[in-house]
C-alpha cells in the first residue's frame, strides 16, 4: 500500500484519539458494571422479598413443619406442602427414568452410529421439541395422550400389579402422564448435553479401541460411556431442574388432587401447579398467599440447589475429559480380553 | 442470497400479519356509531369470578353493547372473585354464595352490596356408557362417592334407588373443582345436610380438600373432564351441561322426591324463601316439594358509594344500567339459559338496593 | 508376532450384542422422534381446521353461546407484550455480556455476576411472574393492577439470562487479535469494544436475542399473575392484555367444542410463529463465522 493510504486509515475515524473520547472509558465501564451489579441486586432483593412475604407461613407451620406436614387444606386454613412436594418429586422422577435412557441413546446414536448427512436433520428435529411451548404440550397431553393411553395403561396397571405403586384404576389425568409430558420435554436439553460432552471424548481413545478389534458396541461401550458417565449426570440433572420447574404442562394433566397418591396412575398435585391453580383467591387472604409464596420459595432453592449440582458435575466431566487425553488407561498393550468382555 | 432471500420473505410475513390485524380494528368492542339508549356515555365493567354465573354474565354482556357498555367477565370461581374486588382490580364480583362476615372485613372501599341475579342448577352429571339420563341419586350416596367409599357404578347403594336399571362394572372418576369455587360451596352445603361423615370431614367451603377425584378449573373445566373421561360424575352448572349434552340425575329432595333439574324445578326452589336484610338469600336443599335440592343462587357484589370505591362517573352509572337490565330483560334472557328468574319477594328489595346505589353521595344512575 | 494371532474374530454371541445394541439405540431414537411427530400431526389436522380469516381478525367474544370469535387480541397481545419485554431484555443482557467477556475475565465480582446469571437460567418462570405479582401487581404500581408491562417484565427477566449467557460465549469467540490490533491503533477502550468487537459479533448476538424471544413467546406462567385476561384488543400496555399462551391455557379446558378447536388453531399459530423466529435465528447464526 501506498504511504499516503496508510497514514489516510492510521487518521481514519475508527475513533478520535482525543482526550474527550478516552474520557468516555471510564463511563462507559461504569455503566456496564452497573448493568452487571443490576442482577446481583435483582436477584438478591427477590430473594429476599419472597421469603420476607413467605415468613408468615414459615413461622406458623415451622419451615419443616411446613415442608413435610401432609396436609394442604385450603378451607381449614393448613398448609402442608409434603403432597406437593412428593408430587413434583414423583413426576420428576418418572421423567428422568423415562426420558434420560432416550435421549442418552439418540445422542449416542447421533454422535457414534448415524451417517453423517442425518446427523444435522436429527439433531434439528430433536431439539424441534423444545420449541413447542408447555401450554402446547399440555393441550396435546390432555386431547391426544391422555385417552390414548388410558386402556393401554390400565392393562399395564392390571397385568403388573405385583409391582410396587402400580395398581389401581387410571382415570385420565395422572402422575404417569405429567411424568411422560416432562420426560418428552427434558429430550432435547438432556440430549444436547449429552452430545456435547460425548464430542469431547479423545477420538484417540474410540480409534484405539476399533483398532483392538472391539465392535461399534463394544467401543461405545469401553471408551465413550465411562469418559461421558459424569457428564449425562450432569445433563439428567440439568433435566431434573427443568422437570421440577415445569408448570404448565404439568397442571393441566396432573389431576390437580392434594393428596399423595398410592400408584403412579394416581391424580396428585406439584408446586408449581398449587400456585397456578391458587393464587388468584389467595388474593386477599394473608396465610393463604403467604403459603403460596413459601412453595413458591421451595421450588426456587429446589431448582438452584439442583441446578448448581449439576453445573458442578458436568464442568468437573468436561475437565477430566480435557486431562483424559494424557491419563489414558487403554494402551496398545492391554490384551484384548480385558478390553471386551467375552463369555 | 437465498438465505437472504428467505429472511426478507419472513419480515415481511410478519409485519403484513401486523398490519391485517391492526387494520380491521373497527370490529373491536368498544366504541364505533351504534345507537344508544340507556346509558349516554360508554361504559367498561371489568367484573370477576364465579363460573356458575358466567353463561349469564356474556349473553347480558353481548346484550348489553347496543347500550355501549361493555362488561369484561373474567371466571375465575366465586373465591377469586371476591378476592379481585378486595383488592380493587375489578369493578364488581360475582359470586354465588352470600357474602361471609369474613369477606365482608376484607371488602373495604365501602359497604359491600350484594344483588341476587338469578338462580341456576348444580346438576351432578355423569358419563356412564350405558347409563341413561335421570339415574336417581340421594345426599348420601352423592356424598358416599364424592367420599370415595361408593367406587363403582353397580354399587348395592346406588343400585338400591335405581330399581330395574342396569348398572355396568365401571369405576367412578370423580370430578371437583380444583379453584375456589361458590358451586363447590353450594354442592357441599346439599352434601353437609345428608352425610354426618361429610361435614365432619370436608365439610362446606369453596375451596375444600378433596378426599378423591380429579380436580379442574371452573365449572367448564369440570364440564370438559366429565366429558372427556368415561365413568365420570361431576357438579355442574346446568347451562354448562345442557351445552354438552350431558346425562344428570335426579336427585332426592328434602320433601322425599326425586326431583330433575329444570327451569320449573329450579324456580320452585326460590320460592317463598327469607330475604335477610343484606339480600343474603340461600335456596339450597329447598323444602319446597317440587324444588330441585341442588339449586344455588349468584350475586353481583360491590360497593354502595360506587365512585367513592374507584369507579369513574361513567362506568358507575353503566353498573346501575347492567344491573337494571339484569334485574329486568335479563330475566328473560335467563331463562333461555335455563336460569330461573327471581320471584317477586326477592326482585323487589334487590331493585331498591339498585336504585340505593350511590356515586360520591348522589344517585348513581346516570 | 502376526495379528491374527492377536486379535481374535469377532464371535456371533459379540456381533449379536453389538447389533442389539445398535439396534436398541436407533429404536430410542425412533421412539424419541414419535412426540415430534404426533404433536405435528395433532397441531396440523386439528388446528388448521381452526384456520380462516375471522380467526385472525376477530377478537374471542367470550359469549356462551353463539359465536366465540378468533385470536384477534392474542396475537397483537403476545406481540406488544413481547416487543416491549424484548426492548428491555437485549440492551441489559448484551451490556452484561459485554462487561463479563471485556472487563470481567478475572474480577471476584464478575464471577458471581456469572454464576447468578447462571442461577436465572434455572428459575422457573412461575417464580418470576410470583416476583413480579408480589412487588408490582399487588402494589398497584402505575396505577394499574395486571397491566401488559408488568407480564413484559416477567418475561424480561426470563429472557436476561438466556441473552446474557449465548452473548458471553459468542463474544468470547471473536479473536483477541481484532482487539489488539484496534487498541493498537489508539482507539479508545469503548469504542473498541463497541465498533469492532460487538459489530463482529452481531450475527450471534441477534440469534441468542431470537432464541430468547422465541422462548419468551410461548411462556405461560408468567403471564398469568401479571396480565390476567380481557377478551378486546387493547394498545394500552398500562392495561390488562389477551396473550396466545393465556388464551389457549383457558381454552383447553373447556368443554365446548368450538373453544377446543380455537386453542388447536391458536397453538398452531404460537408454534408457526416461534418456529419462524427460530428459523431465522439459525440463518443468522448460519451466516456467522462464528457459528
Amino acid at each position: 500500500m501506498e504511504a499516503s493510504a496508510i497514514k489516510a486509515r492510521l487518521t481514519a475515524p475508527l475513533g478520535e484519539r482525543s482526550g474527550r473520547a478516552r474520557a468516555a472509558d471510564p463511563a462507559f465501564k461504569w455503566l456496564l458494571t452497573g448493568l452487571a451489579a443490576l442482577i446481583l441486586v435483582l436477584i438478591a432483593f427477590f430473594f429476599f422479598f419472597l421469603a420476607g412475604k413467605a415468613e408468615p407461613a414459615f413461622s406458623k407451620f415451622g419451615v419443616l413443619g411446613f415442608i413435610f406436614d401432609n396436609d394442604w387444606n385450603v378451607s381449614k386454613s393448613i398448609y402442608g406442602a409434603l403432597p406437593l412436594l412428593v408430587g413434583t418429586l414423583i413426576t420428576s422422577v418418572l421423567a428422568l427414568v423415562i426420558g434420560v435412557p432416550v435421549a442418552v441413546a439418540t445422542a449416542l446414536f447421533v454422535t457414534e452410529m448415524c451417517p453423517a448427512r442425518f446427523k444435522s436433520p436429527l439433531t434439528v428435529l430433536i431439539e424441534l421439541l423444545a420449541a413447542v411451548p408447555s401450554v402446547v404440550y399440555g393441550l396435546w397431553g390432555i386431547f391426544v395422550l391422555v385417552p390414548f393411553l388410558k386402556e393401554p395403561s390400565q392393562w399395564f396397571a392390571d397385568t403388573f400389579d405385583f409391582l410396587p405403586f402400580v395398581g389401581g384404576t387410571v382415570a385420565g389425568p395422572n402422575y404417569f402422564i405429567a411424568g411422560l409430558i416432562l420426560a418428552i420435554m427434558i429430550l432435547p436439553i438432556v440430549s444436547a448435553i449429552s452430545r456435547e460432552v460425548m464430542a469431547t471424548v479423545p477420538t484417540d481413545h474410540k480409534e484405539a479401541a476399533l483398532a483392538l478389534g472391539a465392535t461399534r458396541w463394544e467401543m461405545i461401550k469401553t471408551a465413550v460411556l465411562p469418559y461421558s458417565r459424569r457428564g449425562i449426570t450432569g445433563a439428567a440433572m440439568l433435566g431434573l431442574g427443568r422437570a421440577i420447574g415445569e408448570t404448565i404442562a404439568v397442571v393441566l394433566v396432573i389431576g390437580n388432587s392434594p393428596t399423595i397418591g398410592k400408584q403412579i396412575f394416581d391424580q396428585g398435585y406439584s408446586l408449581a401447579a398449587v400456585i397456578a391453580n391458587e393464587f388468584g383467591e389467595a388474593a386477599n387472604d394473608p396465610l393463604h398467599s403467604s403459603a403460596l409464596i413459601a412453595a413458591g420459595l421451595v421450588l426456587f432453592v429446589l431448582t438452584l440447589v439442583v441446578n448448581a449440582l449439576a453445573r458442578w458435575v458436568v464442568t468437573r466431566a468436561e475437565k477430566k475429559n480435557g486431562k483424559a487425553f494424557t491419563g489414558s488407561t487403554i494402551t496398545a498393550q492391554t490384551p484384548i480380553a480385558t478390553v471386551v468382555s467375552e463369555s | 442470497m437465498h438465505r437472504n432471500n428467505l429472511l426478507a420473505i419472513g419480515a415481511a410475513a410478519l409485519v403484513s400479519v401486523g398490519f391485517v390485524a391492526c387494520g380491521s380494528d373497527d370490529k373491536s368492542s368498544d366504541g364505533g356509531s351504534s345507537t344508544t339508549s340507556g346509558a349516554s356515555t360508554p361504559a367498561t365493567l371489568n367484573g370477576a369470578g364465579s363460573t356458575f354465573a358466567a353463561p349469564l354474565y356474556s349473553e347480558w354482556g353481548s346484550k348489553l353493547k347496543e347500550q355501549d357498555i361493555t362488561v369484561n367477565y373474567q371466571p375465575v370461581g366465586s373465591g377469586a372473585g371476591i378476592a379481585q374486588l378486595a383488592q380493587g382490580t375489578v369493578d364488581f364480583a360475582g359470586s354465588d354464595p352470600a357474602l361471609t362476615p369474613e369477606d365482608v372485613k376484607t371488602l373495604t372501599k365501602g359497604t359491600p352490596v350484594q344483588i341476587p341475579i338469578a338462580f341456576g342448577a348444580i346438576t351432578a352429571s355423569y358419563n356412564v356408557d350405558g347409563v341413561e339420563a335421570g339415574l336417581k341419586l340421594d345426599g348420601a350416596t352423592l356424598a358416599d362417592i364424592f367420599l370415595g367409599t361408593v367406587k363403582k357404578w353397580n354399587d348395592p347403594a346406588i343400585a338400591k334407588l335405581n330399581d330395574g336399571v342396569t348398572l355396568p362394572d365401571t369405576a367412578i372418576t370423580v370430578v371437583h373443582r380444583s379453584d375456589s369455587s361458590g358451586t363447590t360451596k353450594g354442592f357441599t352445603q346439599f352434601l353437609a345436610a345428608y352425610s354426618p361423615t361429610w361435614n365432619d370431614g370436608p365439610g362446606v367451603d369453596k375451596d375444600i380438600k378433596w378426599p378423591v377425584g380429579t380436580g379442574a378449573k371452573g365449572n367448564d373445566g369440570v364440564a370438559a373432564a366429565v366429558k372427556q373421561t368415561d365413568g365420570a360424575i361431576g357438579y355442574v352448572e346446568q347451562a354448562y351441561a345442557l351445552q354438552n349434552n350431558f346425562t344428570f340425575a335426579d336427585v332426592k329432595n328434602k320433601s322425599g322426591a326425586f326431583v330433575a333439574p329444570t327451569l320449573e324445578s329450579t324456580t320452585a326452589a326460590g320460592a317463598g324463601i327469607d330475604v335477610p336484610k343484606d339480600l343474603g338469600i340461600s335456596v339450597i336443599d329447598s323444602p319446597n316439594p317440587e324444588a330441585y335440592p341442588i339449586a344455588s343462587q349468584t350475586f353481583a357484589i360491590s360497593y354502595d358509594d360506587l365512585c367513592k370505591a374507584g369507579m369513574s362517573k361513567a362506568n358507575a352509572a353503566g353498573y346501575v344500567a347492567f344491573l337494571d337490565y339484569a334485574l329486568g330483560e335479563g330475566q328473560n334472557v335467563a331463562k333461555e339459559l335455563s336460569y330461573a328468574p327471581l320471584p317477586d319477594d326477592v326482585k323487589t328489595p334487590a331493585q331498591a338496593a339498585v336504585d340505593a346505589l350511590t356515586c360520591n353521595g348522589a344517585p348513581a344512575k346516570g | 508376532m502376526s495379528t491374527t494371532a492377536i486379535l481374535p474374530t469377532i464371535s456371533k454371541r459379540r456381533r449379536r450384542a453389538d447389533m442389539l445394541a445398535r439396534g436398541t439405540l436407533g429404536f430410542f431414537t425412533a421412539i424419541a422422534l414419535v412426540p415430534l411427530g404426533l404433536i405435528i400431526y395433532y397441531l396440523l389436522s386439528k388446528g388448521l381446521g381452526a384456520w380462516s380469516w375471522d380467526f385472525f381478525t376477530t377478537d374471542p367474544t367470550g359469549s356462551f353461546l353463539g359465536t366465540q370469535g378468533g385470536i384477534k387480541s392474542a396475537i397483537l397481545g403476545t406481540l406488544e407484550m413481547v416487543a416491549l419485554a424484548t426492548i428491555i431484555a437485549v440492551p441489559i443482557g448484551i451490556g452484561v455480556a459485554i462487561y463479563l467477556v471485556e472487563f470481567g475475565q478475572t474480577s471476584r465480582f464478575a464471577a458471581i455476576v456469572r454464576y447468578f446469571v447462571d442461577v436465572m437460567t434455572g428459575v422457573p418462570s412461575i417464580v418470576f411472574g410470583l416476583f413480579i405479582y408480589t412487588t408490582l401487581v399487588v402494589a398497584g404500581t402505575g396505577g394499574s393492577s395486571f397491566a401488559g408491562w408488568k407480564g413484559s417484565l416477567a418475561l424480561a427477566l426470563l429472557m436476561l439470562p438466556v441473552i446474557t449467557r449465548s452473548g458471553e460465549v459468542v463474544l468470547q469467540l471473536v479473536p483477541q487479535s481484532l482487539r489488539e490490533a484496534a487498541l493498537a491503533l489508539g482507539t479508545p477502550r469503548w469504542v473498541v469494544t463497541m465498533k469492532v468487537v460487538v459489530r463482529t459479533a452481531i450475527p450471534g448476538l441477534v440469534t441468542g436475542s431470537l432464541l430468547a424471544v422465541a422462548r419468551a413467546m410461548g411462556e405461560t406462567a408468567p403471564l398469568l399473575f401479571t396480565v390476567a385476561v380481557v377478551n378486546g384488543t387493547t394498545f394500552n400496555l398500562n392495561e390488562r392484555m389477551n396473550s396466545l399462551p393465556i388464551q389457549i391455557f383457558q381454552d383447553v379446558g373447556q368443554a365446548n367444542d368450538q373453544l377446543v378447536e380455537r386453542a388447536w388453531g391458536a397453538a398452531l399459530t404460537l408454534v408457526v410463529l416461534i418456529l419462524i423466529l427460530t428459523l431465522v435465528a439459525r440463518l443468522i447464526s448460519r451466516r456467522s463465522q462464528f457459528s
